[in-house]
């Protein structure tokens, strides 16, 4: 502590949790509860042998790997397998969002906003800002890992075993921790949070696909993947330590590697700079739409290319999934040719069926946050100038509202168009782009449904425009776990996508777009009255 | 009076609004004519942003009204800010836009362009419109706003503490472009902290304070309300000095020299009572805006 560069960290380390402690507490509860209730749901969905060798099937076609990571192991199977298999990945992913959201605030956030220039005016180390962030987000990982083997102790599924429990809840902690100090690193490099936030998530976008890919490919390639570690772990088969051990070496490097770079760099800058630009507006900035099109601009070309990314790698792997001659090379003989055909298209629209919701919700969070920028620009004090202009505040909104709308249905399109090509790369008879667009056409009124909903929120209670995101995130859970968890066939009606179950393998259905078409314009005639009506918000 | 609401630009007649349970603006009553720049003073929290925020139709008042071109602030809040400029205090940008896109964009928001007294005002103000927002200090996002307003050709212009950013350099060169603004004729309704600034500029004043404009007028009509500083010596003691309706702090120097401060309506009086005491020496101090200013908010009892 006699060190100038980090002093006073525990005492920057007690003041972060302190104000960060309502955050930490919802991410936190929110995911042991999540966790911990799913393990509570198998002991009653997979009870018998026989529903556990059903699953364990469906676990190990390719899409399904694609999707969860390979089953590790192998058979008898309990459920507790089944649980470490579907969850891990997930939960994996979960952590990362958590880690990355409050490390580049409590980091880069902090600089931008000025506030850690106060901070470091005191008496307090050059270095001890990033190393108390570190420390409180290990120490939250920790205690969520520790609750994880605890809730895993608690649910006790066949086939447990408190090292086992141990391992997962701890390595997904380590997990967690691991992606922290990859955002603190990468927050180092650039000097704003903005660029932070989307380096951080391409980087994880990449590890992502890498592991899906190694993972449907050649499995032992994922061990070249930090984020592939997790599944690494054989928890209840071999119960391997050794990924805990890699994610926390890892992180060790690069917290230091961090700590290193922040030493060496003056406040609020990288090693990134910013470039300067252009004295003089392009003929092309000239009102709002232009202008929100130029804040988004990096946002809405990543999205959609990263989306387009994905189709194209779930795309790469429909060789491997629609091909039954594979599992049973019989079938041709019994069924014909054509007949097979038809059959491998099948399995690949079921695989379609479930990854739309995969694609509408990443699609939906770009189209959000533009949306939301109304209440998020508002409140930051950028629009107030642009009140003050003849701009009407339903042109503001109409602008948002229109660029929101295109960015989401382009990046779903994105994700189609990349599915369709990344089959055509790797089918002798690709799955015709027909197919997909269904897919595409019946997610429109889903995907404006909640669009509309953001903007309604946004028009009249900017305060909880987070919702927009939450009730996202919840569809995703539902579609993407829905059937696994055996979750009652309600729950899926809570969100716009659980009436238009199973397209592409399914057609759309007109009469269903046409209502959901009829809220989402509702929500949108709401939010514009709201939005008229309302105070705006200043920045101080 | 009829006759001056006619051709005031800004009319604003008791004026409300409430946030909540909590009342921002109680009374706010007071008009801007062409020509003429309008000191809006008052101490943080008084409402003056609030004030400003209804004028720009962002905050929808709770009562009264207020008209800018005779129009309601805020149903025609568009046709408005075509003749509007302003400047916020907290000038927030958008950190990867450069200054001079910035500049631009609110030009063209604005219904103008890029013009030959933007780049004027580009060179005056020494700002690199090349570098991007985030890199700039509060003192260059503020000239950002006032490049911008200051090459708008607007009628009325509101700039809400605009130089708390800017060196002393660039406070004369404020000053310099809004007293061009007020010889073509412009209304400019300034508020501001800097009391010698409002002092140098602005015609008439209006002070608020919790919510209620509490005094308007040109400063000279205001001094009658303020207390006049003397220092002075007698030959005769003059013991019944402190007695003397009017007369307040009253302190004696070890020089000889007497200090106090008088009501302005009894001044002639006081003096005659100091000409009976053989005068010596007198000096006078002209009440100033910020003895004004301190009257109406240190004490809680107002006038």
């Amino acid at each position: 502590m006699e060190n100038r560069n980090f002093h006073q960290t525990w005492f920057l380390t007690r003041f972060s949790l302190k104000r960060d402690w309502l955050k930490l507490a919802l991410w936190s509860v929110t995911l042991i509860v999540l966790f911990a209730a799913v393990a509570a749901k198998f002991t009653t969905i997979y009870d018998t042998q026989a529903s556990i060798d059903e699953i364990v099937k469906t676990l190990k076609s390719p899409s399904m790997v694609s999707l969860f990571g390979k089953l590790s192991g192998s058979a008898p199977y309990s459920t507790a397998d089944v649980f470490a298999g579907e969850m891990t990945v997930f939960m994996a992913m979960m952590a990362a969002i958590m880690n990355f959201s409050i490390i580049i605030k409590n980091t880069r956030g902090e600089e931008d906003s000025g506030l850690l220039e106060i901070i470091q005016s005191h008496s307090v180390g050059k270095l001890s800002n990033l190393s108390s962030s570190l420390i409180e987000l290990f120490i939250i990982n920790l205690l969520i890992g520790f609750f994880y083997a605890l809730g895993l102790q608690f649910a006790n599924l066949t086939g447990t075993d408190t090292n086992g429990n141990f391992l997962l809840g701890l390595g997904l902690g380590a997990a967690g921790f691991m992606f922290a100090t990859i955002a603190a690193f990468l927050s180092q490099l650039v000097d704003n949070s903005r660029s932070a936030t989307i380096l951080s998530y391409i980087v994880f976008g990449i590890m992502y696909i890498a592991r899906m890919s190694t993972d449907v490919s050649n499995p032992k390639a994922t061990w070249f993947i930090p984020f592939g570690w997790v599944e690494k772990f054989s928890t209840y088969q071999e119960n391997n330590w050794l990924p805990v051990v890699l994610m926390l070496g890892l992180s060790l490097i690069l917290s230091i590697a961090a700590l290193w770079i922040n030493d060496h760099r003056d406040i609020g800058s990288g090693i990134i700079a910013t470039r300067p630009g252009r004295a003089k507006a392009s003929a092309f900035l000239r009102g709002p739409l232009s202008l929100f099109w130029r804040l988004h601009r990096t946002t809405i070309i990543v999205w959609v290319i990263g989306l387009l990314i994905l189709g194209f790698t779930y795309g790469s792997i429909f060789n491997t999934i629609g091909d039954i001659l594979k599992t049973n090379p019989a079938m041709e003989k019994l069924i014909g040719a054509t007949a097979v055909h038809k059959a491998n298209i099948l399995i690949i629209k079921h695989f379609v069926a479930i990854l739309m919701i995969v694609f509408g919700v990443l699609a939906l969070f770009p189209g959000i946050q533009i949306i939301n920028y109304l209440k998020s620009g508002e409140s930051k004090g950028y629009l107030e100038l642009i009140h003050s202009k003849p701009v009407s505040r339903d042109y503001l909104f109409t602008s948002v509202l229109v660029l929101g709308i295109l960015t989401s249905l382009i990046a779903l399109f994105a994700g189609m168009l990349g599915l369709q090509l990344g089959g055509a790369s790797v089918m002798k008879h690709p799955v015709a782009m027909s197919v997909f667009l269904h897919g595409f056409y019946a997610y429109i009124s889903p995907v404006l449904i909640i669009l509309a909903l953001s903007a309604c929120i946004v028009g009249w209670l900017p305060k909880f425009a987070v919702f927009g995101y939450l009730y996202t995130g919840f569809a995703l859970f539902v579609g993407y776990f829905g059937k696994l968890i055996d979750l009652p066939k309600w729950v899926a009606k809570i969100t716009p996508f659980g009436y238009i179950p199973n397209v592409p393998v399914r057609k759309l259905d007109m009469g269903t777009m046409w209502w959901q078409l009829g809220i989402a314009l509702t929500l949108i005639i709401i939010g514009y009255i709201g939005y008229h009506i309302r105070d705006l918000k200043s920045a101080n | 009076m009829m006759n001056q609401n006619n051709n005031a630009i800004l009319h604003i007649d008791h004026l409300q609004k409430n946030f909540g349970k909590f009342q921002a603006l109680k009374n706010v009553t007071f008009d801007v004519y062409p020509g003429e720049v309008f000191g809006f003073i008052g101490p943080n929290g008084a409402g003056k942003s609030t004030t400003i925020r209804t004028l720009l139709g962002i905050l929808r008042a709770s009562g009264g009204t207020a008209t800018l071109f005779g129009k309601d602030v805020y149903k025609d809040s568009v046709s408005i800010h075509k003749r509007l400029a302003y400047v916020p205090g907290d000038v927030y940008l958008w950190p990867n836009l450069t200054g001079g896109e910035i500049i631009d964009l609110f030009l063209k928001l604005g219904n103008t362009k890029h013009n030959r007294k933007t780049d004027m005002m580009i060179k005056r103000f020494q700002l690199d419109p090349t570098k991007k927002a985030r890199t700039y200090s509060k003192g260059n996002r503020q000239k950002v706003a006032l490049i911008a307003a200051f090459s708008t050709d607007a009628d009325f212009y509101i700039f809400d503490e605009p130089t708390s950013g800017l060196d002393p350099l660039n406070e004369e060169i404020f000053q310099q472009s809004v007293m061009e603004l007020k010889k073509e004729g412009k209304a400019v309704l300034l508020s501001s902290h800097i009391l010698s600034e409002v002092e140098k500029m602005c015609d008439r004043i209006g002070i608020i304070r919790s919510g209620e404009i509490v005094e308007t007028g040109s400063l000279s009509d205001m001094r009658h309300l303020t207390r006049t500083v003397i220092e002075f010596q007698t030959m005769q003691p003059t013991t019944e000095l402190q007695t003397l309706q009017g007369v307040h702090n009253v302190t004696v120097g070890t020089n000889g020299l007497t200090t106090f401060s008088v009501d302005s309506d009894q001044m002639s009086y006081v003096m005659g009572y100091l000409a009976s005491k053989q005068i010596v020496s007198l000096q006078s101090t002209p009440p100033t805006l910020e003895d004004l200013f301190m009257r109406y908010y240190s004490s809680n009892e107002g006038r």
